[in-house]
């Protein structure tokens, strides 16, 4: 008994302790973000802190380095609550920003962007998730998020092993199949894939796309009609066809797409990999052996890509002024060119400015991408939940478990559920 | 507190308010919400649910991945308690009175922390060790290729016809532990007196783990069981960081399909309305479980 | 199956032995069998450990599986920092400490009242407890988010600890009702005689016999505790509020994962509650110690 009183005193002594930790005051400036530390848009964003720092001395700055998952599934519960920061990084698209942004949980930023000059560094391609309706459907309504920097799909591949093969960059759908052809003939899988994560939709959704026009993306994206299958069923039946082939081994169904397929390609065991510029730190740091570089999957005009996470102000932040200020920042040229120059995919940097080889890379490409409008954003957006889904129906096909029109009929029905109720 | 010695049985009800008191704020009062949200629809936040009545619970009866879930169910109340408990009994028993005799109390110790260690493992953690151990390039099967048997690495969580075992031998590998260690302090209850007079009858290891060790633990054997089985009905985390329910739904169970819905889908109601009847059958099998024990207990 | 029957056959096949009687060849056939069991048991660790020693590169290049090519902390070093490992550490002993103290007591009052004092109803009033084991906990987590909002303990580690000592009390009433169904009456009966209230038998007569039993309970519910994700995700936002558990989740961000950051965090998030195991392994050995009444 004396051993638990005594247990339980102390227990309820430090518990005092622990929730007696400073309150916030006023001058305390509240920021989260996700990225992790090392990755080029943390570095930066810190640089960002430190100059809002010297600006405002008598200001407590209080960072806290959130996870993804906390914010994907616990968000609107946070930001619902008092515990919100005076600015955060959120992630965008219709299920995430869209669902807080339609409960009313963000501040309009509007305004903002015209005054502080926003409009200038940010066309309008580039902020074309930052506004969303009261469904919470991207493209009109309120301005809620600002982004910082970007991110799309493209094929990484080892520069060695084409040259070694003696095969070029291809430059349409038809040579791209016969690279793969020529590495199989040499008894190389060619593809780095992995179904477990959102690998699997990367590839497919970047097959679709070079299906898809202008209107058939705007409505997908949009929900704005039931779901158009053509698309999705070639790039089903090129999935298929590829895993018959060989192109694409049937174990990509056990494989994530990080810490997986990524270290088949990192290692030298598959000479492409489909797959995101999040990949760009790990692969500058790890591949010793290798020369690697990246090209833009063939495609008449749309890439998977969109910008990245936003940075956005809650309903109930109590500096405001100050998270704008961060926010101006962070969008300021010396700090895009500096994250470029960490190797990241910078949003409104100089290219002429960049020394970082995959830094500059990167936002060339981007840059190529954006400005003729072809972002196509990610399968997974138009729907809450879709991303499971693609990864179930995606592994389905891959393994043999669904056909290509058995594919495309789940993808539609839950599409066309969700598109009823808009 | 309470010095009436002679209020007879009722007395005893005092000392049940502060856990009672816990359970309504906690689980009762929470419980009832959530089924009154199993009859709306909600996206969550601060927007007014709507209410639809039995739609929810229509829509699920007609859901295909609801039903196979809980015939995957079946298959994890198997690797969940079944399996556990029959080789925690056997390690139980080889631990006490095997090696504690022939070696020593410490052995005995030191197998008991070992199996009892993926326990103890976040289970966070423990998926991706076990990823990387079950991927098709993965160790398993880099040994089996090492040694010749390429015919037998598969593709162990991605092929839906092995991923529910691969997941049922993770489960196992986890709860084994848990058993052990209840049946472990059980065996020390037991009267040593017993288990003399049975190797004076020159009963086998065997005729004693059968006669003596087994009726001995049934009050653990029963907590074990009913706990283990509650845990098969809520399998969870093992599911979530193994496949996320794939591939293509195989190893989907009903609390992975409610978490999804609740926290992905935003579909608030049609979550709560999965984890209203997954709450209901729990109980029916609980309380089922229950009444077999006093049967049992009553015939002793 | 396999491995029991082959387990029991061996066991089998080795009648007649005495206790305390250390002779045969066939014990130590046991002996290595365990140690293989043992060995499979325990292969996940030994490859987090294997891993968090390694560099990214030496990750990349030789998979994780062989043997480390490099000596290398700082995936260790790195995620203590980025996460600010000390004082998530010091909220998860906090939480689960202060979880299984008030389980314990709880389930131990509610037991005693079950088991002891029989009350009338004591067995369906189990049974309704344990429906905090039989629900879902998603299914608990809306709702107690807004119950949380409008007292104010959102985002407080007090609101986790009352709900998992709450939780957690069901298995504990189960557990210890059934021990204490078994107590000898004689004991309680005498100690009325000598004149000793209802709270003073409940604390010392029953509580250090129960120990072993209690100090089980205790373990289990420190370490479940310890590894619960969902609700310290959901109830925990500031980081300094935040558990160990939960803190892994930095490495799994939406598009990154570092194969050797994660052993690394593995193994600091394990060590603590092995080394709690360790603690209590000697009042587990000494198991539940209410003598066989005849």
């Amino acid at each position: 008994m004396n051993m638990f009183s005594k247990l339980a005193i102390s227990a309820g002594m430090s518990l005092l302790l622990a929730a007696g930790v400073a309150q916030a005051q006023n001058k305390t400036f509240n920021v989260w973000w996700y990225e992790l530390p090392d990755t080029p848009q943390a570095k930066a964003w810190t640089q960002a802190l430190g100059e809002l720092k010297a600006k405002h001395p008598d200001v407590t700055i209080n960072f806290e380095q959130k996870t993804f998952e906390q914010l994907q599934k616990a968000g609107s519960l946070i930001l619902n609550s008092d515990q919100a920061p005076d600015v955060l990084e959120y992630n965008k698209g219709n299920a995430t920003a869209g669902l807080v942004a339609s409960q009313g949980l963000l501040t309009p930023l509007d305004d903002e962007f015209k005054s502080r000059g926003w409009d200038k560094i940010l066309s309008d391609t580039k902020t074309q998730l930052s506004k969303y309706d009261q469904n919470g459907i991207y493209g009109s309504g309120p301005m809620i998020g600002i982004p910082a920097y970007a991110e799309f799909v493209s094929v990484f591949y080892n520069v060695d092993m084409f040259q070694a093969n003696g095969i070029k960059v291809p430059t349409t759908l038809e040579e791209f199949e016969a690279a793969l052809d020529a590495f199989k003939k040499k008894g190389i899988t060619p593809l780095a894939y992995g179904t477990v994560d959102s690998n699997g939709q990367h590839l497919l959704y970047t097959l679709a796309l070079t299906q898809a026009d202008d209107t058939w993306v705007k409505n997908y994206q949009g929900l704005k009609a039931a779901l158009d299958t053509k698309p999705f069923l070639f790039a089903a039946q090129k999935i298929v066809d590829w895993v018959n082939k060989g192109y694409i081994s049937k174990d990509s169904t056990g494989l994530k797409g990080t810490g997986g397929a990524d270290n088949l390609f990192s290692s030298g065991k598959s000479p492409m990999f489909v797959s995101g510029t999040w990949n760009n730190g790990n692969f500058a740091t790890n591949i010793k052996n290798f020369k690697w570089s990246q090209f833009v999957f063939p495609t008449p005009k749309y890439s998977t890509g969109s910008t990245g996470s936003m940075f956005m102000v809650p309903k109930s932040a109590k500096n405001k002024d100050l998270a704008e200020e961060f926010i101006g920042l962070v969008l300021s040229k010396e700090n895009q060119n500096a994250q470029a120059n960490l190797g990241g995919v910078a949003i409104a940097a100089d290219p002429a400015a960049i020394t970082d080889e995959v830094g500059k890379r990167n936002v060339e490409i981007f840059n190529q991408i954006s400005d003729k409008g072809g972002l196509g954003f990610y399968p997974d957006w138009p729907v809450p939940g879709y991303y499971e889904l693609l990864i179930q129906a995606t592994t389905g096909l891959v393994n043999g478990s669904s056909t290509p029109d058995q594919f495309v009929a789940r993808l539609k029905k839950a599409y066309d559920d969700v598109q009823a109720a808009q | 507190m309470d010095k009436s010695q002679n209020a007879g049985r009722a007395g005893y009800y005092l000392y049940m308010i502060p856990g009672m008191l816990g359970f309504i704020l906690v689980v009762l009062v929470p419980l009832i919400a959530n089924f009154a949200i199993s009859f709306t629809t909600w996206k969550g936040g601060n927007i007014a649910p709507r209410y639809v009545g039995i739609e929810n619970y229509q829509r699920l009866l007609a859901d295909t991945v609801f039903w196979s879930s809980i015939q995957h169910t079946v298959l994890f109340i198997i690797s969940m308690t079944i399996v556990p408990i029959l080789l925690g009994l056997v390690l139980a028993a080889v631990l006490f009175d095997y090696i504690s005799a022939q070696f020593s109390e410490t052995w005995s110790s030191f197998f008991r922390a070992g199996f009892y260690l993926p326990q103890i493992l976040p289970l966070t953690a423990a998926g991706v060790l076990w990823a990387w151990i079950l991927n098709p390039v993965g160790i398993i099967n880099a040994v089996l290729k090492g040694i010749g048997l390429d015919f037998l690495a598969k593709n162990w969580l991605g092929d839906a016809s092995f991923a529910l075992w691969a997941v049922s031998a993770v489960i196992v590998w986890v709860q084994v532990g848990y058993c052990l260690v209840v049946f472990m302090s059980g065996l020390a209850r037991v009267d040593p007196s017993l288990y003399e007079a049975a190797e004076l009858d020159n009963a086998s290891w065997f005729g004693r783990f059968r006669y003596i060790t087994i009726p001995m633990l049934m009050p653990e054997i029963f907590v074990v069981a009913l706990t283990t089985l509650i845990a098969a009905l809520k399998v969870f985390a093992p599911i979530y960081v193994l496949t996320s329910g794939g591939p293509d739904n195989a190893t989907t169970v009903p609390s992975y399909l409610s978490y999804y819905h609740f926290f992905t889908t935003n579909r608030v109601g049609y979550a709560a309305a999965i984890a209203t009847l997954q709450t209901v059958m729990t109980i029916v099998l609980g309380i089922a479980f229950l009444r077999m024990q006093s049967k049992q207990e009553g015939g002793r | 199956m396999t491995t029991t029957a082959s387990l029991s056959t061996e066991v089998v096949s080795d009648m007649h032995v005495h206790h305390g009687q250390k002779k045969g060849f066939a014990r130590w056939i046991v002996l290595a069998i365990l140690l293989v069991f043992l060995a499979a048991t325990l292969f996940p660790f030994l490859l987090a450990a294997l891993n968090a020693i390694k560099t990214p590169a030496d990750y990349a290049a030789n998979g994780p599986l062989a043997l480390p090519h490099s000596f290398d902390l700082t995936a260790l070093q790195n995620f203590w920092t980025t996460v600010d490992f000390t004082r998530k550490l010091f909220n998860s002993i906090l939480i689960s400490g202060c979880t299984a103290i008030l389980a314990v007591v709880l389930s131990l009052l509610n037991a005693y009242a079950i088991g002891i004092g029989r009350v009338r109803g004591g067995k369906a009033l189990l049974v309704v407890l344990l429906i905090s084991i039989m629900a879902p906990q998603e299914a608990l987590v809306y709702p107690l988010y807004y119950m949380a909002k409008q007292i104010g303990l959102f985002d407080s580690m007090l609101a986790v600890i009352l709900i998992f000592g709450v939780l957690h009390t069901a298995f504990g009433t189960y557990l210890l009702s059934s021990v204490l169904t078994t107590f000898p009456r004689e004991i309680i009966e005498a100690a009325l005689i000598d004149n000793a209230s209802r709270w003073q038998i409940l604390w010392k007569v029953i509580v250090p016999v129960l120990r072993p039993t209690l100090a089980v309970l205790a373990t289990f519910f420190f370490i479940w505790t310890w590894n619960e994700f969902l609700i310290p995700l959901v109830f925990l936002v500031s980081n300094n509020n935040q558990t160990v558990s939960v803190a892994m989740g930095v490495l799994s961000g939406a598009n990154t994962q570092d194969p050797t950051a994660i052993a690394a965090a593995s193994l600091l998030g394990v060590t603590p509650t092995v080394i709690f195991f360790l603690i209590f392994q000697r009042t587990l050995t000494r198991g539940v110690a209410v003598g066989a009444v005849k």
